[in-house]
C-alpha cells in the first residue's frame, strides 16, 4: 500500500477559496481522518485525491506515483485506482449486489472464475455474501453502505476514501459500523482517508486526525494528541467539551505563571504561558476538574476554589454541574451525585489547563 | 497484510499501464466531446446561416447577382399584417400554454401519485393526442364540435345544451391546440413525479403535513423545471404551428405568424422569400431571449436532483371519497377533448356522409379506404414516413442521449452551449427549419442528390425533434444522482464506460419514451416538409395537411385512420417496452 502526499493543494470555486495550500501526509496503512465543521473543505479534499475534480494547484502523489501536479499531470479518476464510498452510497440500482461488486473487476478484465471468487471473498468480508443476488432496493441502508464498501475494496484499491459513510445510519448502527470498519481496515491494512464531522467517530476510529477549518489545517495528530493537547482554541472547542475562561497574566510570582480571572480573588496557577501575551484564554476539560464532595481538598492541592452551583443535570453515565467561577461559568462532571449546599469545592490542577493567547 | 489485499491476478489499474502515455484515454474522451459538439452545432446552428444570408440579400440565394440590403426587414416591420400575425400568435400561444399547463400538471399529479379510479386508462387516453397525428385530431374536432359538427348540432337540436365555443375563433383554436399540448406537459411532469424520492414527502409528512399537502408542497414545486421546460416548448410549438391555423383560421381570416410566412412564400407571386427569411430571423432573436429567461428561472439543475444512490419504494396518496367525483370530472374533460373527436374521425372514415339527421349505420362504407390505397402518392407517403420515423427516430434518440450526457455529465468546456443547442431548434417554426435546410441544400448541394433523398427530410425532422426528445430524456437524466457516475469513474471506468453502463443504462426507459415520441412526431410531421418535399419523397404529414386544407370528407378521414392505426401499433409496442423498468 502506498502512502499519500498532498503538497500545497489549493482549490477555489469562483472567488470562494475552499482549500488554502493544503499539506497532508497519510502514512502507509493508516486510517487518517479529515475532521472539521460542515463546509470546511473535507469532501473537496477527498474529491481532489480521487480525481473527481482538479485542484487549482499543488501536487498529489500516491507513494511515488504523482497523480496530480499543477497543470502538468492530472490523472482521471479511473486511473488513480482508489476505492471511494460516497455519502449517498451510490450503489447502482440496476445491478445486483454481486454485479455492483464485480463491476470494477470487469473493467480490469479479470477472468470470470477469479472474478466470482474475489466478489465472494469481498462480500464475505462485509458479511453480505448471502445477499449477493439481491437488488439494492431490497437492502437496508446499512447493507447498501456495506455494498458500497465492498465495491470500493474489490479491485483492490491503493487507497480507500470514505466520505461520511455512516451519516445515514442511526446512532446504534453507526457505533457498530465504526468498530466493524476499523477492524476491517486494520485487517486489510489499506491506507484509508476518512471524512467526518463527528468528533466521536474521528476519535474512536483514527490512527491520526487532521482538524480542518475553512480550508486550512488546524492540527494533525493522534486522537490523544488532538484531545489532550489541542493546538488552538478552535481544536479544543471542536473536539470534545471544553471550558474557556478569559484572564490576564499576573507577573512574577513563584516562577509559575498565574492568571487572574474576572471576579475571582486569587489568581490561578497554570503551566508556562506561551510568548509574551498579556490577555490569555484558558481551556480546561470538565472531566479534569476535581470535585471534592466533602468540601476539603487534600494536602498540597493548588487552585482550590469554592463555587456556586447554578444548575445540575443527570446524563445517564455522569452528573453535570454548571458552577459560577468569578464572573464566568464552568462545567464540571462527576460520576456520583454530590450532596451540596448550593456550593461545590473544586480543585483545578494546573496541568489540566491549556493556555492560549487571546484573540 | 492478509490475503484480501493480494492483488487479483491481472488486475492492474486501468491507468497504471505503461508509463509515458498519461491521460491518453481522457484525451480521447475530450476529442470525442469536441466532435459531438461540432456536429451538433453544424446541424443545429449551421442551417440558420443561410437564412440570415437570405434575409440580407436582395435576390434568392440560388440565383446569381443581388446585393446586401435591409429592405426585407423594412418591408416586414412596416407590414401591419405581420404585426397582426405576431399579436395573434402571442395570444394563441399564451392561451394554449396556460390551459395546457393547468391540465397537464394537474393530470401528472392526479394520475401518477393518487389512487384516483381508472388512472391508467385516463393516462392512456390523455396521451393519445400527442402521439396521434395532430391533423387527424383536428379533422375529428371539425367533424364533431364545429358549429355544424355532428355532436354540436345534435346537442342544439335535441337538448338545451350547446357547445359554448366556436372552433373557428381564437379560443376555439386554443382549445383544440390544448388537447394536443396538455399531454406534452403531462409527459414531462410525469417523468419527474415518478423520479421524486418519496422520502422527501415523508419528510414533509413527518413535519405534520397530510399526505395530500405533502404531495402538493413537496412534489409540485420540484416539478418547476419540468413545467418550465414543457411550457416553453408548448409556447414555441403553438407559436409555430401551421396546420391548425391553416385549417381552422381560414374561415375567419385569423392569420398567425406561420400562416403569414406560408402565404408569403407559397401563395404570393412572386414569392417574397427575402421577407419570409427576415421574419424567421426576427423570430430567432425573440426565441433566444426566451431561452435566457428560461435559464434564469430554472436555475441550477443540480438542485432538482432527487434520486440518489439510495433506493426507496414509491407510494400513492389516498383520495378517499373525493376520488369518484374527481374521476367523473377527468372523464368528462377527456371525453370532450379526446374521445369525441377521435370517434368523429372514425365515423367520418366509415360513412359516406355524417350528420345527426341520418343514422350513421345506414350509410356505412369502405369506399374511403379503397380510395386511399388506390392512390400511389398516398401509399408511397406512408412508406416514406415509416422509414423516416423508424431510422430517424432511433438515430435521433441516440443522438439526444449522447448529447445530453455530454452537456450535463461531463467536464467538457462548452457543455453549456450544447444544452442551448438542443433546445433551440424547437423554437424555430417547422417552416423555418424546412426553409433553413432548403437554403443550406441550395448552397451546399446544388446537384440536389441529397435534397431529393429521404435523408434531407429525415435530417430536418430530426433536428426539429431534438428539443421534444430532450425534454423527455433530460428530466430522467437529471433525476439520476451524479454520485452514481462518480462511483463508476472511481471504480476504474472511463467517462464513456461510466456513461454507457450507468447513466445511459439507468435512463433506458426514458430513451424508450423518447423514441416513441420521436417516431410519432417524425411519422406525422409536416411543416418542414413544405419546402423540402419533392415528387419522389412525399410524406404522410404533408399529404394530410394538403388534403385537410383543401377538402374534407371520407377519404381524408380514412387516410387519418390509417395514420392513427400505424401510430397505435407502435404505441402498443412502446407500452410494452416502457413497461420494462430499471430496478429503481
Ligand atoms: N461545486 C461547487 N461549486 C461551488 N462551491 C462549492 C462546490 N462544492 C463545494 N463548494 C463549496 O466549498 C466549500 C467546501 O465544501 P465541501 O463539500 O468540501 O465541504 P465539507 O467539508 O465536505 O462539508 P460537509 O461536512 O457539509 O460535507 C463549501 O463552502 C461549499 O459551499
Ligand atoms: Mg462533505
Amino acid at each position: 500500500m502506498p502512502d499519500l502526499t498532498l503538497t500545497k493543494v489549493a482549490k477555489s470555486f469562483g472567488d470562494n477559496t475552499v482549500l488554502h495550500e493544503l499539506d497532508l501526509h497519510v502514512r502507509d496503512g493508516e486510517l487518517f481522518t479529515l475532521l472539521g465543521p460542515s463546509g470546511c473543505g473535507k469532501s473537496t479534499t477527498l474529491w481532489s485525491i480521487a480525481g473527481l475534480h482538479s485542484p487549482d494547484g499543488g501536487m498529489i502523489a500516491f507513494g511515488d506515483r504523482v497523480v496530480f501536479d499543477g497543470g502538468k499531470v492530472d490523472l482521471p479518476p479511473e486511473r488513480r485506482n482508489c476505492g471511494v464510498v460516497f455519502q449517498s452510497y451510490a450503489v447502482w440500482p440496476h445491478l445486483t449486489v454481486h454485479d455492483n461488486v464485480a463491476y470494477p473487476l470487469k473493467l480490469r478484465k479479470v477472468g470470470r472464475r477469479e472474478r466470482a471468487a474475489r466478489v465472494h471473498e469481498v462480500l464475505e468480508l462485509v458479511e453480505l455474501d448471502h445477499l449477493a443476488g439481491r437488488h439494492p432496493h431490497e437492502l437496508s441502508g446499512g447493507q447498501q453502505q456495506r455494498v458500497a464498501l465492498a465495491r470500493a475494496l474489490a479491485h483492490p484499491p491503493d487507497l480507500l476514501l470514505l466520505d461520511e459513510p455512516f451519516s445515514n445510519l442511526d446512532a446504534k448502527l453507526r457505533e457498530r459500523a465504526r468498530l466493524w470498519l476499523r477492524r476491517l481496515q486494520q485487517r486489510i491494512g489499506v491506507t484509508t482517508v476518512f471524512v467526518t464531522h463527528d468528533q466521536d467517530e474521528a476519535l474512536s476510529m483514527s490512527d491520526r486526525i487532521v482538524v480542518m477549518d475553512q480550508g486550512r489545517v488546524r492540527q494533525i495528530g493522534t486522537p490523544e494528541e488532538i484531545y489532550q493537547q489541542p493546538a488552538d482554541l478552535f481544536v479544543a472547542d471542536f473536539v470534545g467539551t471544553v471550558n474557556v475562561l478569559g484572564g490576564r497574566v499576573v507577573p512574577g510570582r513563584d516562577g509559575v505563571a498565574h492568571i487572574s480571572l474576572d471576579g475571582l480573588g486569587d489568581p490561578i496557577a497554570v503551566p508556562a504561558v506561551p510568548g509574551a501575551a498579556d490577555e490569555v484564554r484558558l481551556a480546561v476539560r470538565p472531566e479534569q476538574i476535581v470535585v471534592h464532595p466533602t468540601g476539603v481538598a487534600g494536602p498540597g492541592a493548588v487552585n482550590v476554589v469554592t463555587t456556586q452551583v447554578l444548575s445540575q443535570a443527570f446524563l445517564g453515565d455522569h452528573y453535570r454541574y454548571v458552577v459560577g467561577l468569578g464572573t464566568a461559568e464552568l462545567v464540571v462532571r462527576t460520576a456520583a451525585p454530590v450532596d451540596h449546599d448550593a456550593e461545590l469545592t473544586l480543585e483545578l490542577p494546573p496541568a489540566a489547563f491549556r493556555v492560549f493567547p487571546a484573540g | 497484510m492478509t490475503l484480501t489485499t493480494a492483488p487479483v491476478p491481472g488486475s492492474t489499474a486501468p491507468g497504471t499501464g505503461p508509463a509515458g502515455r498519461p491521460g491518453r484515454s481522457s484525451a480521447r474522451t475530450t476529442a470525442s466531446h469536441y466532435l459531438i459538439w461540432v456536429v451538433t452545432l453544424v446541424l443545429v446552428v449551421g442551417p440558420v446561416v443561410p437564412i440570415v444570408l437570405a434575409s440580407l440579400w436582395s435576390t434568392p440565394l440560388y440565383r446569381s447577382g443581388g446585393h446586401v440590403t435591409l429592405d426585407n426587414y423594412r418591408d416586414l416591420l412596416t407590414d401591419p399584417a405581420w404585426w397582426g400575425a405576431v399579436g395573434n400568435s402571442l395570444a394563441f400561444a399564451g392561451l394554449t400554454t396556460v390551459l395546457s399547463v393547468l391540465f397537464g400538471v394537474g393530470a401528472a399529479v392526479l394520475l401518477t401519485r393518487t389512487n384516483i379510479p381508472w388512472r391508467r386508462l385516463f393516462a392512456g387516453v390523455l396521451v393519445l393526442p400527442v402521439v396521434l397525428p395532430g391533423l387527424v385530431l383536428i379533422v375529428g374536432w371539425m367533424a364533431m364540435w364545429a358549429p355544424s359538427g355532428f355532436v354540436s348540432s345534435w346537442l342544439t337540436v335535441n337538448t338545451v345544451l350547446a357547445f359554448p365555443i366556436d372552433l373557428y375563433t381564437m379560443p376555439g383554436m386554443a382549445l383544440v391546440a390544448t388537447s394536443v399540448a396538455a399531454p406534452v406537459v403531462f409527459l414531462f411532469c410525469r417523468t419527474t413525479v415518478l423520479a421524486v424520492d418519496s422520502s422527501l414527502e415523508d419528510a414533509a409528512r413527518s413535519a405534520g403535513a397530510g399526505p395530500l399537502r405533502a404531495l402538493v408542497s413537496v412534489t409540485v414545486p420540484l416539478l418547476r423545471p419540468a413545467v418550465l421546460n414543457s411550457a416553453l416548448l408548448v409556447f414555441a410549438v403553438s407559436f409555430e404551428v401551421l396546420g391548425l391555423p391553416l385549417i381552422l383560421g381560414f374561415s375567419n381570416d385569423i392569420t398567425l405568424v406561420s400562416t403569414y410566412l406560408y402565404d408569403n412564400w407559397i401563395n404570393a407571386s412572386p414569392p417574397r422569400q427575402g421577407l419570409v427569411s427576415a421574419g424567421a430571423v426576427f423570430l430567432l432573436a425573440c426565441v433566444s431571449g426566451l431561452l435566457v429567461v428560461r435559464n434564469r428561472l430554472v436555475g441550477d439543475a443540480a438542485r432538482y436532483t432527487t434520486v440518489t444512490g439510495k433506493a426507496t419504494a414509491k407510494r400513492v396518496v389516498d383520495l378517499g371519497p373525493a376520488g369518484w367525483p374527481l374521476a367523473a370530472l377527468v372523464a368528462a374533460v377527456l371525453g370532450v377533448l379526446v374521445v369525441v373527436p377521435l370517434v368523429g374521425v372514425v365515423m367520418t372514415a366509415f360513412t359516406t356522409i355524417l350528420t345527426p339527421l341520418i343514422a350513421p349505420w345506414s350509410v356505412l362504407t369502405m369506399e374511403n379506404f379503397g380510395a386511399v390505397f388506390a392512390n400511389p402518392i398516398w401509399v408511397e407517403s406512408i412508406r416514406n414516413s415509416l422509414l423516416i420515423a423508424t431510422v430517424g427516430g432511433l438515430l435521433t434518440t441516440l443522438a439526444i442521449a449522447v448529447v445530453s450526457v455530454v452537456a450535463h455529465r461531463s467536464d467538457f468546456r462548452f457543455r453549456g452551449s450544447l444544452q442551448q443547442a438542443v433546445l433551440w431548434p424547437r423554437m424555430m417554426p417547422g417552416l423555418v427549419t424546412g426553409m433553413a435546410f432548403f437554403w443550406a441544400f441550395a448552397i451546399l448541394d446544388p446537384g440536389g442528390a441529397l435534397r431529393s433523398s429521404l435523408w434531407a427530410l429525415g435530417l430536418a425532422f430530426a433536428v426539429r425533434s431534438l428539443a421534444l426528445g430532450y425534454g423527455v430524456f433530460y428530466p430522467a437524466l437529471a433525476a439520476i444522482g451524479q454520485d452514481l457516475d462518480r462511483a463508476a469513474r472511481t471504480s476504474g471506468a472511463t467517462w464513456w464506460q461510466a456513461t454507457v453502463t450507468v447513466s445511459l443504462r439507468l435512463t433506458a426507459p426514458a430513451m424508450g419514451a423518447c423514441f416513441v415520441l420521436l417516431f410519432v412526431s417524425m411519422l406525422n410531421d409536416a411543416d418542414p416538409a413544405v419546402f423540402l418535399v419533392t415528387d419522389r419523397t412525399p410524406v404522410m404529414g404533408l399529404t394530410m395537411l394538403q388534403l385537410a386544407a383543401t377538402s374534407t370528407g371520407g377519404a381524408v378521414a380514412a387516410f387519418g385512420v390509417v395514420q392513427m392505426l400505424i401510430t397505435v401499433v407502435v404505441l402498443g409496442a412502446g407500452r410494452l417496452f416502457l413497461g420494462v423498468r430499471a430496478h429503481a
